[in-house]
């Protein structure tokens, strides 16, 4: 009850300072934003939405953060009371206010109490971040130290528990420093040469209560990096070592874990190359050695793909494998100039887009073989595994080119192709799935009518013969700026190998934009599918119904 | 109790979107986050600046397909609205670690000419709150932020570009 109180106590401050006429706090300044979504649940047997308790369902957040000088403080509310039912079915139950913090910021130190996102490096031994739509949020809550002793050295410490939805778990400690010597050495700045090198030491502590195994009750981690840039080059690297982790992740193996990613770009006026490599190798790092989905994670491994922003060719989205994957990715942009034969009048940019992620190469230990070449791993050390040598099996694989050109002062033109090879065994765990090749073709035309309205047909369609077979996709949409959107469309599975199953999927939608506020109001249907964001994906179960989400900021 | 709670809720999201109408000519300064260039250096946002004149500030991310648009529409403009007004454009990716060391291959291959910031770590998202992106701010030869807009429709630029030129008379 007394927590509530306080909601109430910050949310009316909230509402004075909006009004301006906050005189209380008028040396500082509070602000926030407010994100609430709701929805009205249909059910409907043939797409698999359920029948459920309660059928208005919302999430709420609001954040309200105070500032006056290097002095600032915020806290997060958060309402799951009757939360939507993809939050329902990752646990999101109940009220509060799971993130609070207080910070003082100065020259050369920032001091952090409380729930705060940091991440070392590329964040491959700690990262905290909040990735809403998917649920996710691993803040730490505890304290944080960064210390400017000299202009180029950054030195981070952090000590504190996990945010795991209303509890603080585990436990984590780290330091990170970084040296840059292009802010450091004044001849290096005026120079085309960038140089920086870190390190940092991530350790975790759960106590061991195993009735078999005898586990190491602190993990420690450490990583490396150096970023190298000369002109129009960048080189960046990190590797990362952990110690033997046993975990339900890797099937309780004794194996050290290891982690490389290494991305080099070229790139100069018209033209964007971009190459990075991954390899991680029993990297699953969390607080507690039985969790399971993205609860409590502690580091974070990006996947190497290209995160697609049409809908067909993102149903077959990679997810990072931190047990084991090795890849690469290479991309290049480059804008065919304007006024040129091929170019046209206002150019025409060309996007290329190829990863290929495999399983990394292993030999069994002998204590893992077992009679009828069955495998058993767990108490043992595992597997050996050459660095540099890609597994047999395939994860994920996507081709992609994207065009884009304006064919007239008020027509624009996106063209795209996308193969995708999906292991949707792996990635989503359906046994004995054979992997999903899927053919994605995409057409994007906007026609702008005039200064202010304009109308956009996004066309798609994917072909496949495995998994849920052809799907193909219209979107219409209208939008009158800066205020006023509406959209149609449907996506329909017509290559359905179960007739019933042949599914549209249709939503209208509207939303209404007033500077920083936007209400959305839609209707229609969502697929059973993955969303991911990052790299980090989430099961959304299928659901029919009403939407309503509104934000806001202040 | 939960109805209650949703009461206030719904009550301060009225009352915040009505307080925004109110309040057209209120400012405010860039808040002090340490953020990164395009190069790797440290930033601060405070440092975010146009000798006294205009700035556009966009949220970004390379993934972001809006986002995209809307860049690409602005920089066919960029030139122009230079020439008329001296107005800057500062745009700032709140891409991790996955795509982050896209965005200068990306910048150079579209041959934008905005100064770039990198907010890995989305504390400069964070600490002017940005829910979505895109999401944009039009600061004024203060350097404080004087209008937003989130989301992106395309013509939505033509306001942006009339915002600048209103400063620009004010302070004439």
């Amino acid at each position: 009850m007394k927590q509530y109180k306080l909601i109430c106590l910050a949310f009316v401050l909230g509402c004075f300072s909006a009004f301006g006429q906050g005189s209380l706090l008028s040396k500082g300044k509070i602000s926030g934003n407010i994100q609430f979504d709701a929805q009205y649940y249909i059910p409907d047997s043939i797409i698999g939405a359920e029948e459920i308790e309660n059928r208005i369902r919302a999430n709420g957040y609001a954040n309200i953060n105070y500032v006056n000088g290097g002095f600032s403080a915020g806290i997060r509310y958060e309402n799951y009371e009757w939360p939507l039912i993809d939050f329902e079915k990752i646990n999101y139950v109940g009220s509060g206010i799971p993130h609070y913090f207080a910070a003082y910021n100065h020259e050369y130190v920032e001091v952090v109490v409380g729930s705060f996102y940091e991440q070392f490096g590329s964040g491959l031994i700690y990262r905290s971040y909040e990735a809403r739509n998917l649920g996710y949020d691993n803040a730490t809550q505890g304290i944080k130290v960064k210390a400017k002793p000299y202009k180029g050295v950054d030195i981070i410490g952090v000590w504190g528990k996990q945010r795991n939805l209303f509890t603080a778990e585990g436990q984590v400690r780290g330091i990170d420093a970084n040296v840059s010597f292009t802010e450091i050495f004044t001849k290096i700045n005026e120079s085309d040469f960038r140089l920086s090198i870190g390190g940092s030491f991530v350790s975790k502590f759960e106590k061991d209560d195993d009735p078999d195994y005898k586990l190491p009750q602190n993990v420690g981690a450490a990583a490396g990096r150096l970023n190298f840039g000369y002109a129009n080059f960048d080189l960046q690297g990190e590797y990362a070592w952990k110690c033997n982790d046993p975990s339900a992740a890797n099937d309780m193996i004794y194996k050290h874990g290891e982690a490389l990613l290494l991305t080099a770009s070229y790139s100069m006026r018209g033209l964007g190359v971009f190459l990075t490599a991954l390899r991680t190798d029993n990297f699953d790092f969390r607080t507690k050695r039985n969790a399971v989905s993205n609860n409590n994670i502690i580091n974070y491994i990006p996947t190497l793909t290209r995160e697609h922003s049409y809908a067909l060719p993102s149903m077959y989205a990679y997810s990072s494998q931190p047990v084991e994957q090795i890849g690469f990715q290479a991309e290049i942009n480059y804008k065919i100039p304007r006024r040129t034969k091929i170019g046209g009048r206002y150019g025409t940019d060309i996007l290329l887009n190829y990863s290929r992620i495999h399983e990394v190469k292993k030999q069994y230990v002998s204590d893992a073989l077992l009679p009828d070449e069955l495998i058993d791993m767990s108490g043992t050390d595992g597997y050996t595994s050459p660095f540099f040598t890609f597994g047999k099996l395939v994860f994920f694989e996507d081709f992609n080119i994207e065009i884009s050109r304006r064919l007239h002062k008020s027509w624009k033109l996106i063209l795209s192709y996308v193969y995708l090879n999906y292991n949707i065994e792996v990635i989503e765990g359906h046994t004995g799935d054979p992997n999903v090749h899927a053919h994605s073709v995409i057409a994007d035309l906007t026609w702008k009518i005039d200064n202010t309205n304009a109308l956009r047909l996004e066309l798609q369609h994917m072909n496949t013969k495995q998994d849920k077979g052809n799907w193909v996709y219209a979107q219409l949409e209208y939008s009158i700026a800066p205020r006023w959107f509406f959209s149609v469309l449907d996506r329909w599975n017509y290559g359905n190998p179960v007739k019933e199953k042949q599914v549209h999927y249709y939503n209208v939608a509207t939303s209404f934009v007033h500077k920083t506020s936007k209400f959305t109001l839609s209707f229609g249907k969502q697929y059973e599918g993955i969303l991911c964001v990052g790299g980090v994906c989430r099961v959304v179960p299928a659901s029919y119904g009403c939407n309503l989400s509104v934000v806001t900021s202040f | 109790m939960k109805k209650v709670i949703f009461t206030i809720l719904f009550a301060c999201i009225t009352s915040f979107s009505i307080a925004q109408e109110t309040q057209e000519v209120k400012t405010f300064p860039l808040p002090n986050v340490t953020i990164k260039t395009i190069d790797g250096k440290s930033f601060n946002t405070k440092d975010i600046d146009n000798d006294g004149k205009p700035i556009i500030l966009c949220f970004f991310a390379t993934w972001c397909k809006p986002c995209m648009v809307e860049l690409k529409s602005i920089a066919e403009e960029y030139d122009d609205w230079q020439d008329e007004t001296g107005v800057k454009i500062y745009i700032v990716s709140i891409d991790d670690t996955r795509s982050s060391a896209k965005v200068k291959p990306l910048v150079n291959g579209n041959s934008w000419d905005y100064e770039v910031l990198l907010d890995e770590n989305q504390d400069f998202k964070r600490a002017m709150n940005v829910n979505d992106i895109p999401h944009t701010f039009v600061l004024n030869g203060n350097n404080e932020v004087v209008w937003q807009h989130a989301s992106y429709a395309p013509g939505v630029e033509r306001e942006y570009i009339e915002i600048v030129k209103k400063l620009i008379e004010v302070e004439k």
